[in-house]
């Protein structure tokens, strides 16, 4: 686009208009400011007059950085008046686009966006000018399945709290499931791995009592983890996988329970591992030790033959 | 399910087996030279597995006849002998493995009814009790209705005395069977399970009481008969429903004309349930306490297999204390804990069944 550069009044753009923002990333903007003081503006923001103000294209964190530095005008490219809406959803991507590759957040913002304009196929056909990588079809769709959840999935899945993984998975469920979820993971900061085996839980749990998520959710044992206000969400996250763990594996985290308290019971010393078989399907125990010395090989061999005269040792086998 | 397609093997002879099938169907066959447009046909579909299940191919059996069971090395496996006759099923089970099996499923019937008399004579001349069954790769008696193969299977076993048939089924079946001169040599095997699990995860299958009057009428006829109670599913009150059906088995059939109970609780591949989750919206029955086995199978935390297991079996034997109850593919601690013993050697359990198959069957004991 070969726009004409001009020089505004800062006060003249529309700053609250933000249709044409594709990058989601608030960061700290003093360094670019001092850049700019430094070595002057490389790149002018692109902005679209509207009416009686301009409103910005591509150019955000430029703009707030000539801001920053007290600056009142601003050398920017300004598009043709008669300009539509789609040449400038156009240019503010591929601004950003070719500049580094999208998060995800973003791409699902844009393809959002762009499906106004587009269709999933054409996306695709036009995915390499536009995104500066090929798209399939699949993950387009996938991308619009997830754009099209509710607030707040857009700034957990920018944040990190919702992985796009669950994101999609998710993206999936009926509505109220869908709140389910958002409301769980604004609550806890979970790896993706995690919050796949939160959602999975979840779903298994309900289907096998026959009640919807959103009842499970309203557990008392399940809120009074997600509303605890003096536990930080990564300690919630250990919880909340903690009870859904108990509720999905009754009996095996019984069991486990039980033979822990056994094994503890035994009073072995820390170098000393005892462990039970995974998951009790083999008979196998584990016993092992580390000593550095003989006296400590000693020690731990005599811990070991006091362990057999404790009845706990019997119950376990 | 119906049958809507029928493909035949340019290469199988329009002979009197396939003309009966033909008839039985009625349909008319498409001839095709390349299994391709087969699996095209089933893959090309939205949910292959159900579109496997109403098409039927006639083919050739390119492997052996005759194949030992595979089983695994950690769970106890009764030695058991296939005969393949076919491969997969007009029925329609959520937990079949059958759909996870065969890449594509397809629905095939062996032709050939010669190359299986070969395959058995050799299995007749050895000097070896064999017990052989058509169930382990479909349903031994859906074929029953379209093919002669369950007719000429139980007339060929009749006069022999060293291979016990066992034709494994959920249908009812059994009407072209019941006249036959089958010299006690077949045994006629119905897989039960709860009325509640029949109807939420069995589509298309016998009523439990069907299957258990089919069995009635059967054992009127003189035939030997067994029970699977495979896969068990663990479920709220399922004991009660289990020991229910098993006071049925005795309420329908005398005890000594049982050769086995076999019970194995619900174990699936792990890509199975993707399959379930996608074809059965409405079953929850992957998400019992399934746990991964030492086969890589998914199979319930074992206390719980072991104490449903303990239940049906003492309820089975206040009713039939001297009948052989077995486990399909369970370990050392379970047969231990369940039933006192564990056949530890290579080939004892299948040992203990030979020698049920030799006394029920009227069998050469002296191959014992
Ligand atoms: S009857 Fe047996 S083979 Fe047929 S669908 Fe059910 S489990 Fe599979």
């Amino acid at each position: 686009m070969s726009n004409p550069l001009h020089e505004i009044k800062i006060a003249d753009i529309d700053l609250a208009d933000q249709r044409y923002k594709i990058s989601l990333s608030e960061y700290d903007i003093s360094f670019l400011a001092l850049s700019i003081k430094e070595t002057g503006l490389i790149s002018p923001p692109i902005v679209r007059p509207l009416e009686n103000k301009v409103i910005i294209v591509s150019g955000f964190n430029r703009i707030r950085a000539y801001l920053v530095n007290n600056e009142t005008k601003i050398p920017v490219y300004k598009t043709k008046p008669d300009i539509d809406e789609y040449q400038c959803l156009l240019t503010a991507i591929t601004q950003l686009s070719f500049k580094r590759p999208l998060t995800h957040a973003e791409l699902i913002l844009s393809i959002k966006r762009l499906n106004k304009f587009l269709n999933e196929k054409q996306i695709r056909d036009k995915s390499p000018a536009i995104f500066n990588m090929e798209l399939n079809l699949r993950f387009i769709e996938d991308l619009l399945n997830i754009g099209a959840l509710p607030d707040p999935a857009p700034a957990l899945i920018h944040n990190g709290n919702l992985s796009f993984k669950s994101a999609k998975k998710i993206s999936l469920f009926e509505k109220d499931t869908i709140d389910v979820f958002l409301n769980i993971f604004s609550k806890i900061k979970a790896s993706n791995n995690k919050q796949l085996e939160i959602i999975l839980h979840i779903m298994e749990i309900s289907a096998r009592e026959g009640i919807k998520p959103k009842d499970l959710y309203s557990k008392k044992i399940i809120k009074d983890i997600l509303f605890n206000e003096n536990k930080d969400p990564w300690l919630k996250t250990r919880d909340l996988r903690t009870c859904l763990f108990e509720q999905r594996f009754p009996a095996l985290s019984k069991t486990r329970k039980t033979v822990q308290k056994k094994i503890t019971g035994l009073k072995l010393n820390k170098k000393i591992k005892f462990m039970p078989p995974e998951n009790f399907e083999s008979r196998d125990f584990n016993i092992s030790f580390t000593a550095k010395t003989h006296d400590e090989f000693t020690a731990n061999i005599r811990n070991l033959v006091d362990a057999l005269e404790n009845d706990s040792l019997k119950e376990i086998f | 399910m119906k049958i809507d397609t029928l493909f035949i093997d340019k290469a199988i002879p329009l002979n009197p087996e396939i003309e009966y099938l033909i008839s039985r169907v009625k349909l008319k066959p498409r001839l095709i030279e390349n299994t391709k447009l087969v699996y095209d046909f089933i893959n090309d579909s939205g949910d292959p597995v159900s579109k496997a299940k109403k098409t039927l191919y006639v083919t050739k059996n390119k492997g052996a006849v005759v194949r030992q069971c595979p089983g695994t090395s950690f769970y106890t496996c009764c030695d058991y002998t296939i005969l393949h006759t076919g491969t997969f099923c007009t029925m329609d089970c959520s937990y079949c493995i059958l759909q996870a099996y065969f890449h594509p499923p397809v629905l095939q019937y062996f032709a050939g009814m010669e190359m299986l008399d070969q395959g058995l004579e050799k299995q007749f001349r050895q000097n070896k009790i064999f017990r052989i069954g058509t169930g382990e790769y479909t349903d031994s008696l859906i074929w029953e209705k379209l093919s002669l193969v369950p007719e000429f299977l139980v007339k060929k076993f009749a006069h022999q005395t060293n291979c016990l048939l066992e034709l494994k089924t959920k249908t009812v079946n059994i009407e072209s069977l019941l006249s036959l001169d089958h010299n006690g040599k077949t045994v006629l095997a119905w897989s039960l399970n709860t009325p509640e699990i029949i109807s939420s995860q069995e589509k298309a299958t016998a009523s439990l009481t069907a299957r258990l009057e089919a069995a009635g009428r059967a054992e009127s006829k003189g035939y030997k008969l067994a029970f699977h109670f495979d896969p068990l599913v663990i479920y709220p009150g399922c004991e009660i429903h289990y020991k229910k059906v098993i006071k049925q088995i005795f309420d329908h059939i005398h005890p000594e004309n049982i050769v086995w109970i076999s019970l194995g609780t619900f174990r699936f591949m792990p890509k199975l349930k993707q399959i379930i989750e996608k074809r059965f919206k409405d079953s929850s029955i992957c998400y019992g306490e399934f746990i991964l086995g030492l086969d890589n199978k998914m199979r319930y935390f074992k206390p719980l297999r072991i104490s449903l297991y303990k239940q049906i079996i003492s309820c089975i034997k206040e009713y039939a204390p001297k009948l052989l109850v077995y486990f399909c593919m369970e370990d050392e601690e379970v047969w231990e804990k369940c039933m006192g013993f564990f056949p530890k050697r290579k080939g004892e359990l299948g040992h203990l069944l030979d020698k049920s198959a030799v006394r029920h069957c009227s069998l050469n004991s002296s191959l014992l």
